[in-house]
């Protein structure tokens, strides 16, 4: 063929030629069970019968099938996430790209569900007679504000972090973080840039300002050695599908002081037990998103001792923010018993009685606070 | 099945197209009838009885119809027959549901229970007509990155409620014109382009729609092969303009009805076909000559405003929601949006100031101006690239879903 022609028939060999290859890979490559940036198990080959064929389950689930193992499928995906911004859509997944590589989820709506989770920690404080302190984390997006991309939905976190502590009652202790967090965020990186959790430096700044209503004396930073570990890639990241971002590292703080053996941490799920040395869970520094390092993740319930400190007994009730918080704030206290209402089904007054608890810490971020509907479970 | 799915473009089409070229030419198109019975035995594997029903109907009946021509009288009935037997299965099948429940609505005591049958793929087409490689992906194109986006813009403001006030709720509607055009258009170079890969040529569907001067041309632009079927099989047939004026506003009103009817199921549809049928009729005794007239302008805009209103008539199915987005349009939420939706309008004027130059002739034109065979090479090869590639990147993500302990 002359090349002029063969220049002519360019683009029809350009189309067959990719779909052609498209399905042959998609053939050949092998099959992945699971998505780890995606957190979920894909779509399995159906079952070829005559009646899933002809009720057409066969034909739909291997649509599903299909989408879910394309070959080069991160790829594409991550395309589609940077043409999107290219074309002005920052925030289309749900995640804004500010500056400095920084991902921010969408700010948080407001909810009844808030308003009515302020009244059942008002009426959970009334029914116990140990002090009840609050606290409210709030959003990436509001902490780290100039690092914002031009076009962003408003951030509303301190409006609806008072409006919330307004339904609490006397009873609770509401302890303001949030200006702390916007002070320090400006000099220091509160949290990640692809997650939507705080570091352990968010932490400790939440943890010192804690101690000043709470009544204790937090150990002073000199006296920590931090531990950095790089590749760390949060949710956010994930969400987002914007692959050039670059990682985080995250910071284990190790007081220098702790005698050996003295950390204890306790988790039980259900009836299962399992025991660890120390705060941290090194097997999840393995895996993409490193953030259960800290006391291993989310579980129903988790005892954590420090026989270095001499008494204090803790509950704390929180979301996954907490884990960050919790080894600081084992420091001072003996014994800390953390519940996850979403997993821990019977109330909390029972364990501040059976301990004997000194008080209580409800914290959250407001995001989960806004959604939570398992508040209600507290008493 | 769907064109814009993995499934078709990376399993069936280059199936397909490897299956019709081994086979020797004379049974290519029973290649084809194959493949197009899987085509639609995909999503509703039972209804594809139905099409080969109506298949083996019309194919006895043309038959007979044609060995027959000498005796009129049974040729004619035959006709009948057929006829009555296809529009007995189309109106089972898209309009029983419809009629049930008007006649309840109408008449309660009655009491019809309403049936749900549900439609089998491509009927309404399939009964009016048993009806390259760049034009494919130019469609493509259209419905994945145009289309969709303009749906999800569309959803997110009436979401967004209230807030949008009138400012969102036309910008909103805007991006439904856009969704409908490109979704529609999309989807018919799709199609032609398909027919041609393997020899079929089918009449272009639509000529630049939205930059019509005045009604009747929109509608001399938008779906021509309805709009020419309609006009040789509903309006000539009923004398057209032939039998006097009073007549004619009659044949309009029932080619009208019966084109908002044709849409779809509901009365919203009868509202927006009979609303262009008015129009055609005040076009058709003074406004055209006005609109001649009138500056360029003035004829777009008016188009264009009446174009886009008549939308809303044709996607709100329920009247109360018509009632309020139409209040909203007019002010009745105030002018300026607020909240979320704000930011959400914003990313996406990109797309929708791409959208509206996508509409109109330019990038054709300017194409065909382009006298460097190189240049056009050029942009032909990068363009099917960035096609293929945006599009599959289209249809991953949309099946990308993080299932992340987001909250937690």
């Amino acid at each position: 063929m002359r090349p002029a022609k063969l220049l002519k028939y360019l683009p029809a060999f350009i189309f067959c030629g990719f779909i052609f290859v498209f399905m042959i890979l998609w053939f050949a490559l092998p099959k992945e069970s699971y998505s780890s940036q995606e957190k979920r198990m894909l779509a399995e080959f159906p079952e070829l019968n005559a009646g899933t064929l002809f009720s057409g389950d066969f034909q739909k689930s291997l649509d599903e099938y299909m989408s879910d193992h394309i070959p080069a499928r991160n790829f594409f995906v991550g395309l589609n996430a940077d043409f999107e911004l290219a074309s002005g859509r920052n925030g289309s997944n749900g995640i804004y790209l500010g500056s400095d590589g920084y991902l921010f989820p969408k700010p948080a709506v407001r909810t009844d569900q808030l308003i009515n989770n302020a009244q059942y920690i008002k009426e959970f404080a009334e029914s116990i007679d140990v002090p009840v302190y609050m606290t409210v984390i709030p959003s990436s997006g509001y902490a780290n504000s100039s690092k914002l991309p031009l076009i962003h939905e408003d951030y509303t976190d301190a409006e609806l972090i008072s409006d919330f502590a307004k339904g609490l009652g006397s009873r609770v202790t509401f302890i303001d973080t949030a200006d702390v967090l916007i002070r320090e965020s400006a000099l220091k990186q509160l949290y990640y840039r692809t997650d939507h959790h705080w570091t352990s430096r968010g932490a400790y700044e939440c943890y010192k300002a804690l101690g000043k209503k709470m009544g204790f004396e937090p150990v002073p930073e000199s006296e920590f050695s931090v531990e950095t570990v790089t590749g760390f890639y949060g949710t956010s990241y994930s969400k987002s599908a914007l692959w050039f971002v670059s990682p985080d590292k995250i910071e284990l703080w190790h007081n220098t002081r702790q005698s050996k053996d003295a950390v204890t941490v306790e988790i039980k799920d259900g009836s299962d037990i399992k025991t660890n040395n120390g705060y941290f869970f090194r097997e999840r520094l393995e895996e993409d998103d490193k953030y259960p390092v800290f006391v291993d993740g989310n579980h129903s319930l988790v005892r954590i001792t420090n026989t270095d400190v001499e008494d204090g007994t803790l509950v704390v009730v929180k979301d996954s923010y907490a884990h960050t918080i919790v080894p600081f704030l084992s420091q001072n206290y003996r014994n800390i018993i953390m519940a996850d209402l979403r997993y821990y089904k019977k109330d909390i007054s029972d364990i501040v009685r059976s301990e004997n608890a000194d008080g209580v810490l409800l914290l959250y971020s407001l995001d989960n606070l806004s959604n939570d509907p398992y508040l209600s479970n507290l008493f | 099945m769907v064109f814009s799915s993995f499934i078709f473009l990376f399993m069936f089409l280059p199936i397909t197209l490897f299956l019709y070229y081994i086979t020797p030419r004379r049974f290519r198109n029973l290649t084809l009838f194959v493949v197009d019975l899987v085509f639609y035995s995909w999503g509703e594997p039972m209804l594809v009885l139905l099409m080969l029903t109506s298949v083996l109907i019309n194919y006895v009946s043309a038959i007979l119809i044609g060995i027959n021509r000498e005796k009129k009288a049974l040729a004619r009935t035959v006709f009948v027959i057929s006829i009555i037997l296809n529009l007995g299965l189309l109106g089972f099948f898209k309009y029983v549901g419809f009629i049930g429940e008007t006649l309840n609505f109408v008449l309660p005591f009655l009491d019809l229970p309403v049936l749900e049958v549900s439609l089998p793929i491509g009927i309404s087409f399939y009964t009016f007509q048993t009806m390259s490689y760049t034009l494919f992906l130019i469609g493509l194109s259209k419905k994945v990155l145009i289309a969709n986006e303009m749906g999800a813009l569309w959803d997110a403001v009436r979401e967004s409620g209230s807030q949008s006030g009138a400012l969102g709720a036309w910008v909103g509607i805007t991006a439904y014109t856009f969704q409908i055009y490109f979704d529609f258009s999309g989807y018919s170079d799709m199609a032609i382009g398909l027919g041609r890969m393997f020899g079929f040529e089918f009449m272009k569907n639509f000529d630049y729609p939205y930059i019509s001067k005045s009604i009747t041309e929109f509608w001399r632009r938008w779906h021509i092969s309805l709009g020419t079927w309609f006009r040789e099989y509903v309006y000539i047939p009923l004398g057209g303009n032939r039998k006097g004026l009073g007549r004619q506003i009659i044949n309009i009103g029932v080619v009208w009805f019966l084109t908002g009817l044709w849409h779809g199921a509901s009365w919203n549809f009868v509202l927006w076909g009979v609303y262009f049928g008015i129009i055609l009729v005040i076009e058709k005794s003074f406004m055209l000559k006005l609109l001649k007239k009138a500056p360029a302008v003035v004829s777009h805009l008016y188009s264009l405003i009446l174009i886009v209103f008549g939308w809303v008539l044709f996607y709100f199915e329920n009247m109360s929601d018509m009632g309020v987005f139409i209040a909203r349009l007019f002010g009745a939420d105030g002018f300026m949006m607020h909240g979320s939706i704000v930011s959400c309008i914003t990313g996406y004027i990109p797309l929708l100031i791409a959208a509206a130059l996508v509409s109109t002739p330019l990038f054709s034109f300017i194409y065909h101006k382009i006298k460097s065979r190189a240049v056009t090479a050029v942009i032909d090869n990068a363009g099917s690239i960035a096609a293929l590639l945006l599009c599959t990147a289209s249809l991953a993500s949309s099946a990308y879903n993080p299932f992340l302990y987001f909250k937690f």
